[in-house]
């Protein structure tokens, strides 16, 4: 695997982890603080579009051809 | 099991950690929902540019075979601003007032590890005033509320109250309640 390809990887995955990270922080926070049933709708949306987000980068990150950059 | 689940997002009830025993919620407030509107305004806004790029440049990215290229970056745009969106709904949602029959409490959530609580015992209001200020709090009915306390520490300000008279007067009677020893009942 070219060096590019592995760097690009990389910084996807990464990107993908923080994106997690901070998204498991929101959800957290409005259902042990939020107050009522806004802040779990909230929280129930939020994950729902964010896995519905998050496959289809996946799918258009894997039709990515980064090594016609090299080219 | 499902059916459990789901009432969480129905039957939900108004508690919070530190709640008394028998203490009951009068009221829950927010900031008014215009404020809210104008921040996700900009969103929309940022929602708008890949779409703009995409028809601007597609001649050129077919042309270098860049399609799926634009098209993942413009999904990784997308994932952030769902993120922005809901942080921005995160602490609009947290940002609470609440009134109960014994005391006010104010979370105050300047970011997701940001947060200051102040509670105020009923007994030590003594005053309660509203500020209205600009053309969209006159229109939108909202406004600031100050409740100055019977010691001369400083006063708390609830910022961008919907409907602050009423909430005004709803202060105004619990505290006048707990003065007299008559328990006050739930307005909402």
């Amino acid at each position: 695997m070219p060096p590019l390809e592995i760097i690009f990887n990389i910084v996807v995955i990464g990107i993908s982890f923080v994106y997690w990270v901070i998204a498991f922080i929101i959800v957290y926070h409005l259902n042990r603080f939020g107050i009522g049933v806004q802040p779990k709708k909230f929280a129930a949306i939020f994950l729902f579009g964010s896995l519905v987000l998050a496959s289809i980068s996946t799918i258009l990150f894997t039709k990515v051809d980064i090594t016609m950059f090299i080219k | 099991m499902i059916k459990s689940f789901l009432s969480i997002f129905r039957d939900s009830t108004n508690s919070f950690e530190g709640q008394r025993d028998g203490e009951t919620i009068l009221l829950l407030l927010r900031k008014h929902i215009i404020t809210l509107y104008l921040k996700l305004g900009l969103f929309v806004l940022a929602a708008i540019v890949p779409i703009v790029v995409g028809l601007t440049f597609i001649p050129y990215f077919s042309l270098h075979n860049l399609i799926n290229v634009f098209l993942f970056i413009s999904s990784l745009w997308y994932l952030g601003l769902w993120l922005g969106i809901f942080h921005v709904l995160s602490i609009y949602t947290l940002n609470t007032v609440l009134v109960t029959d014994r005391r006010v409490i104010e979370s105050d959530q300047h970011g997701l590890f940001n947060r200051i609580t102040s509670e105020l015992n009923s007994n030590r209001i003594q005053d309660v005033s509203v500020h209205t200020n600009g053309i969209l709090e006159t229109i939108f009915k909202f406004g600031n509320i100050t409740v100055q306390t019977a010691s001369s520490e400083a006063h708390f300000v609830f910022h961008q109250i919907p409907e602050p008279d009423r909430v005004k007067d709803i202060i105004m009677q619990i505290t006048a309640s707990v003065h007299s020893g008559v328990k006050a009942s739930a307005p909402l």
